[in-house]
């Protein structure tokens, strides 16, 4: 809290120090609301659940609404149940832009800034109370599948993780107190934005 | 012109012919490697099959390549450089790395997929499954694999494209790493097919050498990678280089000590030169007689004729030997003629039996053999003496021979001795325990055992196809080879299932029967049908409207394509795999279906009685051993007619049983004891063993033949001895070389001959016939 309070005074924010700050206890849990913009759809599609981190490597994220949908994240592989079927189990070797998309997902949720910076560029904007981190991959093709992946915060929590697909296809997840606030409306991709850079005072 | 003068010319005039004829045969003369023009025509469809498949079945004609020495991220990426390169050559039918290859159908067979694809057998294309479908998609845009899956979603909705490629992926994955295949070792595995049948080592080895400048070329950035290559292919390779390479050194050796040999028993240089020229002439006349009347030679019939002929390096020896003070060596030659003609008639003559066999590679051998023992004696006879210098040095006056010759004479000759040796050699032959015959001919020209290991790990961690099973699917035509196919596709799960085999891949898990394919195409709905469905199914879904519409256009064409043949089907990268798997015969078609870790042959039984033999499992182990089993079978008889003639010629020549019977029956008992000595040791007798002891035999005819003549006295006596140690030593130097190869072919032939030559000799010598002049002189 110390380096974030001075952090404050500071014209920009230090990207790395912000990372660190999100460090927190294991499991970390919170509900989310994901929006969706695709090319594909012709409205925006949402999804409720509840994203998990257990530690490196491990994440959990479940959909409860519109379906239902549980995805673990663990020894390099991704088991997808969804419903009452047979889960479905891929090596994560398989899609190595994916792996390389949890890893700095992972990496951003530890803390862990030395794996971050190994496969993405980091950037920071704002200030420590409404800040906004930018990581770009670094690896070409990974960077052929997704632009970037964009956290917006306040002081040591995250509030909204943005998934920048190369072909412009957003998917905004708004956690913690977010999760459970009234969508804007009409609900379009950048009233959702600034919904994640004003936090609960938004529009 | 001078007697000299006379001399030289006739013997440029002898060389300038030799090099006419060498540049002749290297001209036209095709050599051969494929082994099998070396085989008997094929008896049963199993071996008839096994001639067309040996080393072209699908498993065989694989190479295993394992990429390592670099970090898995470069080795990737190396892998994927590499076979993008491979692709590109001529050399092969096929390279896969375990890329996701989304154009393993070409745009224009696309189409095609709703043809090929099982999934709407059991439930058809219709609202319900495109609901189901499309649901689903939402869901997956949703999870982590939505980036992979948005570019080929508007085309295919049902991921049909995604589903063939799990299907023809194979059916044990190997792991992937960075989106190629790994070893659990770390190594970047690729599996390429060749054109070249497996067991055509030249062909195989252009193959490897382009794959080795191709790694060499792409491996810019990894320095440090290596590249491991295994596989039949590779291993006839590299077997064929370490067998020339280690015979070619062992001879080298035994070139200089026969060179040596010479000069000490003769003590001229120009004699050496001289007396390598008969030999020369003979081989030559040997290969050029192939060339006139096959034109196509093999590699064996090479050797073994090489091998054969090495008893023509004893008519020159006894030549020289012979000469003596006040005889020109033409008065020489014409003394020992009558022997010698009836060496050389003898052996030809038997050998006549190898033409009569019917077996291109054994013909090929008798042409070659005969014609060279015939050139070799008459040069010796008609040209050699003409061009040998008139300076020599008798060889009666050796130091030392005369000595020797006296210890010889004086040994004991007990008449219990041969049939004493004639039952120790029973009782060794019965006391054998190891199989007569070695049908296992790969076990001659063994693969070092590290690299069998390695080719096993290899095998095992990319899931390739056994190289000793194939599953064969036969049927009128190629439609109902796919027919056959789909309809055993459950009972071959069901043998997976049981154990019975790791996997197995049938020509229907490629393509279809037309049948099938037609079936699939009624059942598809119509543009206007699909539409509805499509929008009925899109209800409550977000996705925009027209998106699908690529999808429409597919299936509608679908509905309209002739199904897909065979021959079409291979154009494409995949299809070369159906092409493999495809074979016509005699107007059938056969389906050869891939095995992958057999573990019990015989449960694939009930399935043979079942389709009454049109399914059945062909083990090409099995097939080829009774193929060199019905070879063998040939050759003995060829040797047994060989012999019949044999005894025939020499009764002829002597007219005199008494003597004819001391020539035969040392030859006789020496070779049951070396076939006695061998058995003993627990050999198991082999083709090669076979004409080593034929030489063996060769050799101790004569060496039988001189020992049986009356010497009129013990100067002549002693050249006779003379001539016979510088042929036995000679022998011995080249034979017992070879009988410390590392290599069980070389062994087999350097102990056979080296064990016939000591045995002959002795024989020869102790069974000789008494009251020949004894002067110890």
């Amino acid at each position: 809290m110390l380096i974030l309070s001075c952090l404050a005074n500071a014209a920009e924010v230090d990207p790395l120090a912000l990372v660190n700050g999100l460090q927190r206890e294991l499991p970390a849990r919170t509900a989310y609301t994901e929006v969706r913009f695709s090319q594909m759809y012709d409205r925006a599609v949402i999804a409720r659940g509840e994203l998990e981190y257990l530690g490196p490597g491990k994440l959990g994220k479940r959909v409860d609404s519109p379906y239902v949908e549980t995805t673990t994240i663990a020894d390099g592989e991704v088991t997808i149940q969804r419903g009452s079927r047979e889960p479905r189990r891929i090596s994560l070797d398989r899609i190595p832009e994916l792996e390389g998309f949890l890893r700095g997902f992972s990496a951003l949720l530890g803390g862990d800034v030395a794996a971050l910076q190994r496969d993405f560029e980091v950037q920071g904007s704002g200030s420590a109370e409404h800040w906004q981190l930018r990581l770009s991959p670094t690896d070409k093709r990974l960077k052929t599948r997704i632009e970037a992946l964009q956290v917006d915060g306040a002081g040591s929590k995250a509030r909204c993780f943005s998934i920048i697909d190369a072909d412009a296809d957003v998917s905004i997840l708004m956690v913690e107190e977010l999760a459970t606030l009234t969508l804007p409306k009409p609900l379009t991709q950048k009233n959702v934005e600034l919904t994640c850079r004003r936090g609960n005072s938004g529009p | 012109m001078s007697p000299r003068l006379l001399r030289w010319a006739l013997l440029i005039g002898w060389v300038i012919v030799l090099l006419a004829v060498a540049v002749y045969t290297g001209h036209t003369l095709k050599l051969s490697t494929d082994l099998r023009s070396f085989m008997p025509p094929a008896q049963t469809p199993d071996q008839k099959l096994l001639m067309e498949q040996i080393g072209e079945g699908p498993g065989s004609r694989l190479l295993l390549l394992a990429l390592s020495g670099d970090g898995e991220e470069q080795l990737a990426e190396l892998s994927r450089r590499f076979s993008a390169a491979l692709r590109q050559d001529a050399h092969f039918s096929q390279v896969v790395n375990g890329e996701f290859d989304a154009g393993l159908l070409d745009e224009a067979l696309l189409p095609y997929r709703y043809l090929l694809t099982p999934s709407f057998d059991a439930t058809p294309l219709d609202a319900a499954t495109l609901a189901d479908e499309l649901g689903q998609r939402v869901e997956d845009l949703g999870s982590p694999a939505a980036t992979l899956l948005k570019p080929i979603l508007p085309r295919d909705p049902t991921l049909e494209i995604m589903k063939l490629a799990e299907q023809w992926s194979p059916p044990k994955q190997p792991l992937l790493r960075d989106g190629v295949w790994f070893s659990p070792e770390g190594e970047a595995l690729l599996l390429v097919q060749t054109h070249a049948a497996g067991f055509d080592p030249a062909a195989q080895g252009e193959a490897i050498a382009a794959i080795e400048s191709t790694f060499a070329a792409n491996k810019a950035g990894s320095a440090n990678a290596r590249l491991v290559i295994s596989g039949p292919g590779y291993f006839s390779v590299l077997v064929n280089a370490s067998t020339r390479g280690e015979s070619e050194w062992l001879g080298r050796i035994s070139t200089v000590g026969f060179i040596i040999l010479l000069l000490l028993a003769y003590r001229s240089v120009a004699v050496l030169g001289l007396a390598a020229l008969p030999i020369a002439s003979g081989a030559l006349a040997g290969v050029a007689a192939i060339a006139v009347v096959f034109t196509e030679m093999h590699g064996i019939t090479l050797a073994f004729g090489f091998t054969l002929l090495g008893v023509a390096q004893e008519y020159p020896i006894r030549l020289l030997s012979h000469r003596r003070a006040g005889e020109t060596a033409l008065e020489s030659v014409r003394s020992l003629w009558p022997l010698l003609l009836t060496a050389i008639a003898s052996a030809c003559i038997a050998y006549l039996a190898f033409f009569a066999s019917g077996v291109t590679g054994l013909m090929q051998l008798a042409v070659f053999t005969i014609s060279g023992l015939l050139v070799a004696g008459f040069s010796t006879r008609y040209l050699l003496p003409r061009v040998l210098p008139p300076g020599f040095r008798d060889a009666a006056d050796t130091p030392g021979l005369g000595r020797i010759w006296n210890w010889l004479e004086g040994l004991p000759r007990p008449r219990w001795l041969p049939p004493a040796l004639l039952v120790i050699a029973a009782l060794m032959l019965w006391s054998a325990t190891t199989p007569f015959w070695q049908n296992d001919l790969a076990s001659l020209t063994p693969v070092p055992k590290d690299l069998m290991q390695r080719e096993g790990r290899l095998r095992a961690a990319l899931g390739a196809p056994d190289v000793r099973y194939l599953l064969i699917v036969e049927a009128a035509d190629a439609e109902g080879v796919l027919e056959l196919s789909e309809k055993i596709s459950p009972r071959i799960d069901a043998l997976v299932e049981q154990g019975a085999v790791n996997a197995a891949e049938l020509p229907s898990r490629y393509l279809p029967s037309l049948a099938t394919q037609r079936t699939r195409q009624a059942a598809l709905p119509d543009s206007p049908a699909l539409a509805a469905m499509l929008a009925d199914a899109s209800q409550g879904l977000p996705f925009r409207a027209g998106l699908f519409q690529p999808f429409l256009d597919d299936v509608e064409k679908a509905r309209t394509l002739e199904a897909l043949s065979p021959a079409e089907f291979a154009r494409s990268p995949i299809g070369a795999r159906i092409e493999a798997m495809l074979v016509q015969r005699d107007g059938h078609w056969l389906g050869l279906g891939t095995i992958i870790g057999m573990q019990d042959p015989a449960a694939f039984d009930a399935l043979a009685r079942e389709t009454d033999g049109a399914v059945r499992l062909l083990d090409l182990k099995g097939a080829s051993e009774s193929l060199v089993a019905s070879y063998r079978e040939r050759i003995l008889h060829a040797f047994a007619i060989a012999i019949v003639l044999l005894v025939i010629t020499v009764f002829i020549a002597f007219r005199d049983i008494h003597r004819a019977w001391h020539v035969l029956a040392p030859m006789t008992l020496a070779t049951i004891l070396v076939l006695a000595v061998l058995r003993a040791g627990g050999t198991s007798l082999s083709l090669f063993h076979l004409v080593a002891l034929t030489l063996a035999a060769g050799l101790g005819l004569h060496y039988a033949l001189f020992f049986e003549r009356t010497t009129p006295d013990a100067a002549e006596a002693r050249r006779t001895l003379h001539a016979t140690l510088v042929c036995v030593i000679s022998a011995l130097l080249v034979f017992a070389l070879l009988a410390w190869s590392s290599l069980p072919v070389l062994r087999a032939i350097g102990l056979t001959v080296s064990l016939g030559v000591g045995f002959h000799f002795c024989l020869s010598i102790l069974m000789a016939r008494k009251g020949r002049s004894r002067d110890a002189g």
